[in-house]
Order: C-alpha cells, then sequence, then structure tokens
C-alpha cells in the first residue's frame, strides 16, 4: 500500500499549524478552526472565502461561477469547494466571534442539587452550569453549533437533514458536542455528573427537532408548521449522557412556525406575559424572531431577515471580531469609524453597518431611496473599506422584514411602535447595535429610553426555567395558550408594507 | 418633447395618472395605439431594467414604474384586441414553486415581461407541477417561469421540468427559472433553458428563448 502524501497548512491570522493527508477537504479542516459554511457547503455563497497566499489550491467551476478573475488572481478560494493538494498558507476571511453569556442576576426559589442551562443557537452554543440552591453560576462553556459545517441558515440545515442519513448525522452531533460541553462544565467546576439534577435546553423549532430526533420534513415546505412542537423529556441514560441516572434532560417547548423555546424562554427572561401594558422582544438575527403583548395576550413571528445584521451577504462583512468596523460617527461632516482590536479596519460588522448607514443618510451620501449619492457605485468608510449599492440594498431587504413583521404584529394587537412600552433586544446583535442608528434607518422607530438590550435572554430564561421546575413539568401549557404565532407568509398585507419599509426614513421624520 | 417621450418619462418615474393622461391625449391626437408600445411603453420599461440591473432603482422603484405603465397598457390593451399588427411577444405561464410563498421576486419578473408585450398566465405561489402542465396546455404557451427563494423549494423546479417532459410537453415549451438561491449552472443542472439573476436579465432570457424556438 502506497502511503499518501501529507501537506502543511498554516492559518492565518491565528497561526495554527495543521498536516493532512493530500486529497483532505478544506471545509473540514478549517471548520475546526471557526470558518462557517453558510450555505452547508454548496458553492454558492461564497461566505467560506479564505485567501490562499502561498502554495496552490486549483479553483473548479463552482468557485469559477462564484468568484471574479480578480479575487482569484489575488488567491480568493471557496474553502467548501478545494480540497488538499499542496503545502498552504491560507488567511482566514472570518474568525469566530465573542459569545454572548448571560450573567444578569434574578429571582429564583433554591432547590437542591446543580442544573445545566443550554442556548442551542442554530450558530452558536452557550451552556451553564448553576447550583440551584444558591443561583450560582459555577462555570460557562461556549461553542460553535457543530452541525454548522452542513449550513449557516436553518433552511440550509433542513435540506441537508433531508438527504440520506443526514437527520440521523446531524442528531448525533449535535448531542455529543453538548454531553462534551457539560462534561467541561464539570470539569472546570470540579464537580460529578451524579449532582447534576436537570438539564434545560432552548432552541428554535428546527434545533428542537433536530436534538429530539423529531422529523424535520414539515419544516422544510409550506406551511412550515410541525405539530410536534411541544415540550420533549429525556433520561439521560437514554441520551448516553454520563450525568446521575435520575437526572431529566428537557428541551422546551415551541410556540409555532420556527419560533421557539429561545423565544419562549425570552419572555420569561423579560418577563412579557407578566405586563400590563403593552411590551415587546424582538431578535434581530437571520430569523427575526418578535414577539409584542402584555399579561393576557402575547402575538409572535418570525420574519426571515436573513444575515444582513451578522454581517453576511455584504461584500466586505465580516463579524464583530478584530479589524471590523463596529462603529460609525460623524464629526465635522466626516466619517469616524472605529475599529475592533485598534487594527487597520478590514471589513464592517452588522452594527457598523448600520452605524455606516445612518451617518450615510445623515451626511446625505445616501438617499432615502437607498441610493448612493451621485449615483456613486461604492462608498468608502475608511481604506479599504467600502459598502456598494447592493449592501444597502441588503440591509433595506433585512430592515424592512423586520419592521413590516413588527407592524403587521402591532396592528394585531390593536396598537403601534410609539404605544409601546418598552421594546428588548435580545441576542448579540440587539446589545451592540446602536439604538440611535437603528432608528435613524427605520429599523426601530422609537426613541432610545424605550428601547433595552436584554442580552441572551435565552440562556436567562432557560436558567430560570431550572428554578421552576419542582412546581411545573417544563410544559408551560397555560403560557402557550396567551401566546399566538402569526405565520407572516398568510398575510396578504405584507408585501404592501414590506415595500413600503424599504425606504429610509427621511431626515424630516426621525425626531430627536 | 414628444408625446412618446412624455410617456416613456412619466412611466420611468413611476407617475401613473400622468402616464394615464398621456395615453389618453395621445390617442385623442390620433396615435394609434399599437404604436405607442414600440415607441413608449417597451422602451421605459428597457431603460427601468437597465436602472434595476444597475442598482439605481430598487423594488419600490420598479413597482411604481410597473404599475405607470398599467395605466397605459389597461387602456391600449381593448383597443388592440383583433390588432394583426401587435403581436404578443409570447405567453409566458410563471409562478413560484410548490412550498414557497415567496412572491415579490415574481411579481416583479411578470411585470416586466408584461410591459415587454408577453401575454402573462400567473398561476400565483405554492404552484404545483400539475399545475403549469395544465396551463401550458391550455395557454399553449412558450416559456414557463418558475421562481423559488428558499433552498428547500428549489428542487422543485426539477419536479415541474420532469412533469412536462412526463406531459410529452417538454419540447413545445422553454423552462426558464431563478430566484436568489438559484445559480446559473444549478439551472443548468436540472436541465432548465435559461436562468435570470434579476428581472431585465428575465426579460432578455425569456425573448432569446422565444426567438431560438
Ligand atoms: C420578504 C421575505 C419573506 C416574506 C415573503 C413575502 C412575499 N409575499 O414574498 C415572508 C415574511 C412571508 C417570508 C417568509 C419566509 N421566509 Co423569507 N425572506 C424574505 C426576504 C427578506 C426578501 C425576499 C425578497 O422578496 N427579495 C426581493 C426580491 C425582489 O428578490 P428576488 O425574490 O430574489 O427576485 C429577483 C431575482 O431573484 C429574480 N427572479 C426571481 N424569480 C425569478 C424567476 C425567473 C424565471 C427569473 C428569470 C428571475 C427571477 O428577479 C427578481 C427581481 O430582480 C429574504 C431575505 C433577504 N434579505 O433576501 C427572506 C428569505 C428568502 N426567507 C427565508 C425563509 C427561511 C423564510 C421562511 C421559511 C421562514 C421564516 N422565518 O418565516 C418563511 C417561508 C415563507 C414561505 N411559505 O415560502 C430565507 C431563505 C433561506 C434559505 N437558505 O432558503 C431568507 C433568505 C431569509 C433568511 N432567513 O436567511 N420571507
Ligand atoms: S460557498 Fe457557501 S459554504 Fe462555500
Amino acid at each position: 500500500m502506497t502511503e499518501k502524501k501529507t501537506h502543511r497548512i498554516i492559518v492565518r491570522p491565528t497561526g495554527v499549524e495543521l498536516r493532512a493527508p493530500a486529497g483532505a477537504s478544506l471545509r473540514d479542516l478549517l471548520f475546526e478552526q471557526g470558518v462557517e459554511f453558510p450555505c452547508g457547503g454548496q458553492g454558492r455563497c461564497r461566505g467560506c472565502r479564505v485567501r490562499v497566499l502561498e502554495g496552490t489550491a486549483e479553483a473548479n467551476a463552482a468557485q469559477r461561477e462564484r468568484l471574479s478573475p480578480q479575487e482569484l488572481e489575488d488567491g480568493w478560494r471557496l474553502a467548501c469547494q478545494c480540497s488538499l493538494g499542496d503545502d498552504l498558507v491560507v488567511e482566514l476571511r472570518q474568525w469566530d466571534a465573542a459569545i454572548l453569556v448571560d450573567d444578569t442576576p434574578f429571582h429564583f426559589e433554591p432547590r437542591p442539587g446543580l442544573g445545566v442551562a443550554v442556548d442551542l443557537g442554530t450558530t452558536t452554543l452557550v451552556a451553564q452550569l448553576v447550583n440551584l440552591s444558591t443561583g450560582k453560576v459555577l462555570a460557562v462553556r461556549t461553542a460553535l453549533n457543530a452541525q454548522a459545517r452542513y449550513g449557516a441558515d436553518i433552511m440550509s440545515r433542513l435540506q441537508f437533514a433531508a438527504a440520506e442519513d443526514g437527520r440521523a448525522t446531524l442528531e448525533r452531533l449535535i448531542r455529543r458536542q453538548i454531553a462534551s460541553l457539560i462534561t467541561h462544565l464539570m470539569v472546570s467546576a470540579k464537580v460529578s455528573g451524579d449532582e447534576i439534577r436537570d438539564v434545560v435546553l432552548v432552541g428554535n423549532t428546527v434545533m428542537h427537532h433536530l436534538f429530539c430526533g423529531i422529523d424535520v420534513e414539515p419544516l422544510s415546505h409550506y406551511p412550515f408548521e410541525s405539530n410536534e412542537i411541544g415540550l420533549q423529556t429525556f433520561r439521560a441514560s437514554e441520551l448516553e449522557w454520563n450525568l446521575n441516572k435520575a437526572s431529566t434532560v428537557r428541551f422546551l417547548p415551541c410556540l409555532g412556525g420556527f419560533v421557539g423555546s429561545d423565544i419562549l424562554a425570552g419572555i420569561l427572561a423579560t418577563k412579557l406575559a407578566k405586563s400590563l401594558e403593552n411590551v415587546g422582544l424582538m431578535d434581530l438575527g437571520t430569523n427575526g424572531e418578535i414577539v409584542v403583548g402584555n399579561q393576557s395576550k402575547l402575538y409572535c413571528a418570525s420574519t426571515a431577515a436573513g444575515p444582513a445584521f451578522e454581517g453576511a451577504r455584504i461584500s466586505m462583512g465580516m463579524r464583530a471580531a478584530t479589524g471590523a468596523i463596529c462603529q460609525v460617527q460623524v464629526e465635522d461632516e466626516r466619517l469616524v469609524c472605529q475599529v475592533l482590536g485598534n487594527v487597520a479596519p478590514q471589513g464592517v460588522c452588522g452594527s457598523g453597518l448600520v452605524d455606516a448607514v445612518a451617518a450615510g443618510l445623515e451626511i446625505e451620501a445616501i438617499q432615502s431611496s437607498g441610493r448612493l449619492g451621485n449615483g456613486a457605485k461604492e462608498w468608502t468608510l475608511a481604506e479599504p473599506v467600502v459598502l456598494t449599492q447592493n449592501d444597502i440594498r441588503e440591509l433595506q431587504l433585512a430592515k424592512a422584514a423586520i419592521a413590516a413583521g413588527s407592524r403587521i404584529l402591532l396592528e394585531r394587537l390593536g396598537t403601534s411602535l410609539q404605544d409601546l412600552k418598552m421594546l428588548y433586544l435580545a441576542g448579540a446583535f440587539g446589545n451592540y447595535i446602536r439604538r440611535s442608528s437603528a432608528r435613524r434607518i427605520g429599523l426601530i422607530d422609537l426613541p432610545i429610553d424605550k428601547v433595552t438590550p436584554a442580552g441572551n435572554t435565552a440562556l436567562l430564561g432557560a436558567k430560570l426555567a431550572l428554578f421552576s421546575l419542582d412546581g411545573e413539568d417544563g410544559s408551560y401549557t397555560e403560557l402557550r395558550c396567551r401566546i399566538e404565532h402569526v405565520p407572516l407568509n398568510a398575510d396578504q398585507s405584507f408585501q404592501d408594507i414590506f415595500v413600503e419599509e424599504l425606504a429610509f426614513p427621511s431626515s424630516t421624520h426621525v425626531r430627536s | 418633447m414628444s408625446i412618446f417621450d412624455e410617456l416613456q418619462q412619466a412611466i420611468i418615474d413611476g407617475k401613473a395618472p400622468v402616464a394615464k393622461e398621456v395615453t389618453e391625449r395621445a390617442l385623442g391626437e390620433g396615435v394609434r395605439p399599437a404604436e405607442l408600445f414600440p415607441n413608449a411603453i417597451v422602451p421605459a420599461m428597457n431603460e427601468v431594467g437597465r436602472r434595476m440591473r444597475d442598482c439605481e432603482f430598487f423594488i419600490p422603484e420598479v413597482l411604481i414604474a410597473a404599475r405607470a405603465a398599467r395605466a397605459a397598457t389597461d387602456i391600449l390593451r381593448p383597443l388592440l384586441v383583433g390588432d394583426e399588427e401587435v403581436r404578443s411577444a409570447g405567453t409566458v405561464v410563471c409562478g413560484t414553486v410548490k412550498g414557497d410563498l415567496h412572491d415579490i421576486g415574481k411579481n416583479i419578473v411578470a411585470m416586466m415581461l408584461e410591459s415587454a408585450g408577453f401575454q402573462i398566465v400567473d398561476l400565483g405561489v405554492d404552484v404545483p407541477p400539475e399545475k403549469v402542465v395544465a396551463a401550458v396546455r391550455e395557454h399553449g404557451a412558450n416559456v414557463v417561469a418558475m421562481s423559488a427563494l428558499l433552498t428547500t423549494t428549489m428542487v422543485n423546479m426539477k419536479a415541474v421540468i420532469d412533469a412536462l417532459a412526463a406531459a410529452g410537453l417538454r419540447d413545445q415549451v422553454k423552462v426558464m427559472v431563478g430566484g436568489a438561491p438559484v445559480t446559473e449552472s444549478w439551472a443548468q443542472s436540472i436541465g432548465a433553458d435559461g436562468y435570470g439573476k434579476d428581472a431585465s436579465a428575465a426579460v432578455e432570457t425569456a425573448r432569446s428563448l422565444v426567438a431560438a424556438a
């Protein structure tokens, strides 16, 4: 037998050095290094671009279609389409971002033992080990969802699940990954699995189904409704998790459509269902979940904003990591950009994008139709980072989807945005976005004192659930009866409202 | 400015009441209905298509321009019935594939095709392959235009092509596909005859498919 030649890969900027046999796929190698594969490695989205600085990597037909001759010339390749045939030095376009954890103080009824709360996101996972008698967080662990190599967004994940063995693969990956996160938690807190009584997981409907082993086929096409969205309970032994035999693992119930238990947890965390006045919760991620209502009635929906707020599908977009322009302000008619890590700017992240467009509207570099002034094709933020006309269009689509979704829900509730007492923003983007800029671009037309960044409300809600398990089994039946899921695709007025919301507000409209 | 230029400008600017007024005035002045298409409406929508391709126009501008074009064509169509001189550019059956309800892009494509002189049979959203087959048969369509916006519903375009083949209609009709996740190479791989990145490309593709038939 001939032995396969091995090659060396040096990864920039991390400096990690890897060795792998010839023919190995760059996808598997680089996924371990935190590179994401938005379309699941189908060569469609360009999201997995890496730059080959030394060595050769063949560009196949898919890459020649997706990358310009100039980009190919400059060494850009789609990592998902390359296999190893040479020693390489590659520069990663994305670096993994800081994942939002939660350390909000909360009220609790003490219970004996330890518990684990898990926020199972499409992109990221966060797990916390909690002492149930003191409420103290003993350890925290974060990771990128191991399923993400098979597609960054839920639709690509569903598509992968539909293929032979796809669903089983995804289920196995995520169950194992969470088991290992819990093991790490126990090691760092120096406790044994025997002490863990309960594990509570929250996530969107697709994550719920893929973890629990439920068929996801109904979620892949119209009307995107599954009838198995309730609480799922497992014995730790069933999952082959190394915990106390009597300990229970619960995946909290979803709310309908793609709106999952992460949003149910968000409702618990922000106490929406206890509010006398009308309040709201928004998660400005790819699926753009929104909840509005009060103690007697809540409406929720997901609005499919797309990944623009995460910097994806933006020509120089990137995650909020070193080199990203994260803030843009106007001083004396000039742009002042703040770059994460105080290095030379390399790209722009979601909060920087929203800021930049707000600034552009202010100095009239961008018109309210979204058109760049003077018919320019691109606009320089800080050399070499530019926004193209198309980037602004992407942001318009995302913000219109959110704005239209909230208008429709608020109409159901019989109120308007201006009459909300408070709007909570869940998730990382909601935490970093400048509220005045969100208002300037018409994403959230509220004065900043009526908008509260609420952090990782999914994780906080999961923790709260851990403390309620003596009185309640985690099914939240009564609460769920008060929450109505509104499928926006069935709403006749959506298209008109969406088109209306595509433009940015003209400056006279925005009161400070 | 000639009356043709006036109508062209009104459409590009998206001014439906002006488009209606100019059309009526033109007819009053003795312009034949058939003349307004090649001299004003088609070039206006070509310009709208160009601006959309160059990112000058976005969805709202395209929609209001299409609305203005419709204000003119609504007056002209009844007058053209039986007019030998104006031949339709072809008949297009369009729709969003089964399982998918996204129709903003499909509607823009349909409007642009309509103002380019095509007869449109719009089957709406969540369209099963059988419905496409029936419509192609009933209307003797030249082109089928399918739209999909979801990775999970794209595959249903192939189902439409297969159903047309099974019904023995595949060589009578050209199939073009589009929508954000659809690419040229994917269109080829499922055996479609054409692909369009945006609505103006859709018009060009439809024209060349009809010409080649
Ligand atoms: C508006 C929107 C909706 C609206 C749709 C309203 C409507 N009546 O269409 C609502 C809110 C209902 C909706 C629902 C959903 N959506 Co949606 N939606 C969008 C959004 C924001 C914009 C799409 C759009 O209209 N673009 C504008 C039009 C003009 O562009 P276009 O369709 O691409 O069309 C152009 C070209 O492609 C071309 N073209 C189009 N068709 C054709 C056909 C031919 C023949 C040719 C030649 C050319 C051509 O010409 C057009 C004009 O230039 C996108 C995100 C984004 N930022 O793009 C998500 C998006 C498409 N949705 C998505 C998802 C997942 C959904 C839902 C499944 C989930 C959810 N959370 O609700 C549901 C399912 C709905 C259903 N049953 O199909 C995902 C798809 C991801 C994927 N990988 O598949 C996206 C990308 C957002 C995301 N989460 O990442 N959505
Ligand atoms: S192009 Fe989408 S993951 Fe590679």
